[in-house]
């Protein structure tokens, strides 16, 4: 008697582990597993999910954001595009030097911004989190994302300051692209319409 | 071999209740956390905090901006009678006032470019009205994103929140 008890104790705490831990997996929420880097939008390497904030969004891209995204805004106000992965599909990491680059994006205001695995801006002092429409401009434009200041050694000021995205601390990390007020094509075809920043690797420290 | 039957029913049948509960309760017991953290750090019910400019060592939510200005307000309309007037002051850069239930749904965001805006949000169950928005949940977390870069400009965006609003209207 004692010993079936047992045997449906134990079944009932294998499957209550079994339930949370495939929903967590497949949530994308396991240790090891990439924060939003997911989604049914890809764009030359960026993904996104436009059910992002709103209750259309899955049940598992609901807890995915809850726990890497909370207070995202819904679509028609920014949608959010993230990617862990360079152009040649290595994982992005803080011992290498990457050279990202893009030009204007169809909406009124962007940035890119570093996040580490647990979705926070790196611990460190270099105020380098970000680059956004503001410091681009209209044109062409590059920055290098590196964990040590990039040096400037040119006898006279260059016409164009290259930016800054500072990994220092940041470990394995990602990349989010936000777009505020993002035109309508944007949403309705992004593919043909948004021209994402490319995320080059220069060189690797090992 | 039967006797194992049982068990494995068992088994089964709390894999699936384990699956869907944490499904269906995870973001709620999520966003609940974030607003007892946000609470401790702060953030008042029923009223705009202005926040501290957004640093690796200032931050208290996942993937916020440090290029934003954010201001938040915690809200518990358990009493069907309440309702909060909200209100953004006027901004010259993109700026937008967003509402989050307690299953972190963004069910409202109102964008405010160089003007100021004001709502009001009523109970779950409310009926509609003109100016207001009916809330899905007693509880829940009104945000204001403001465009603000550098460092003058997040200061000229904390003197604008002066005029921001987030009360219990009589």
């Amino acid at each position: 008697m004692i010993g079936r008890v047992a045997a449906y104790l134990a079944a009932m705490a294998a499957g209550c582990g079994i339930g949370i831990g495939t929903a967590l997996g497949m949530a994308g929420l396991l240790p090891g597993s990439s924060t939003l880097d997911f989604g049914d939008v890809d764009v030359a390497g960026w993904h996104s999910d436009f059910a992002i904030g709103s209750e259309a969004a899955d049940p598992y891209t609901r807890l995915r954001v809850a726990r890497h995204g909370l207070l995202a805004l819904a679509k028609s106000e920014a949608v959010y595009f993230t990617r862990s992965l360079d152009d040649d599909g290595a994982p992005l990491r803080e011992t290498c030097r990457y050279r990202i680059g893009g030009g204007a994006m169809p909406a009124a205001w962007w940035s890119v911004t570093l996040y580490n695995s647990d979705s926070m801006l790196p611990d460190n002092t270099d105020n380098a989190m970000s680059i956004d429409a503001e410091w681009a401009g209209p044109g062409r434009w590059a920055a290098t994302i590196q964990p040590r200041r990039p040096e400037l050694i040119a006898p006279t000021r260059p016409a164009v300051v290259n930016g800054w995205i500072s990994s220092r601390n940041a470990g394995t990390f990602d990349l989010t692209l936000r777009l505020y007020a993002p035109d309508a094509a944007v949403l309705s075809d992004p593919q043909s319409v948004l021209d994402p920043p490319t995320v080059q690797r220069v060189d690797c420290e090992e | 071999m039967r006797r194992w039957f049982g068990p494995l029913a068992v088994l089964l049948v709390c894999a699936a209740g384990g699956h869907s509960l944490t499904l269906w309760l995870g973001p709620a017991v999520i966003m609940d956390r974030a607003m007892e953290a946000l609470a401790q750090r702060g953030v008042a019910l029923h009223a705009f905090t202005t926040p501290q400019r957004i640093t690796p060592q200032t931050q208290s939510v996942v993937r916020s901006s440090p290029d934003l200005f954010y201001a938040l307000c915690r809200y518990d309309l358990h009493d069907p009678g309440m309702t909060l007037a909200v209100r953004i002051a006027a901004w010259p850069d993109y700026q937008s006032l967003s509402f989050f239930d307690a299953r972190t749904d963004n069910f409202a965001t109102i964008r405010a470019v160089s003007k100021t805006a004001a709502v009001r949000l009523l109970p779950p169950g409310s009926a509609p009205e003109e100016g207001a928005i009916v809330s899905p949940t007693a509880k829940g977390v009104i945000l204001i994103r403001r465009l603000a870069p550098s460092g003058e400009q997040f200061d000229a965006a904390v003197a604008a929140s002066a005029d921001d609003r987030c009360q219990i209207a009589p």
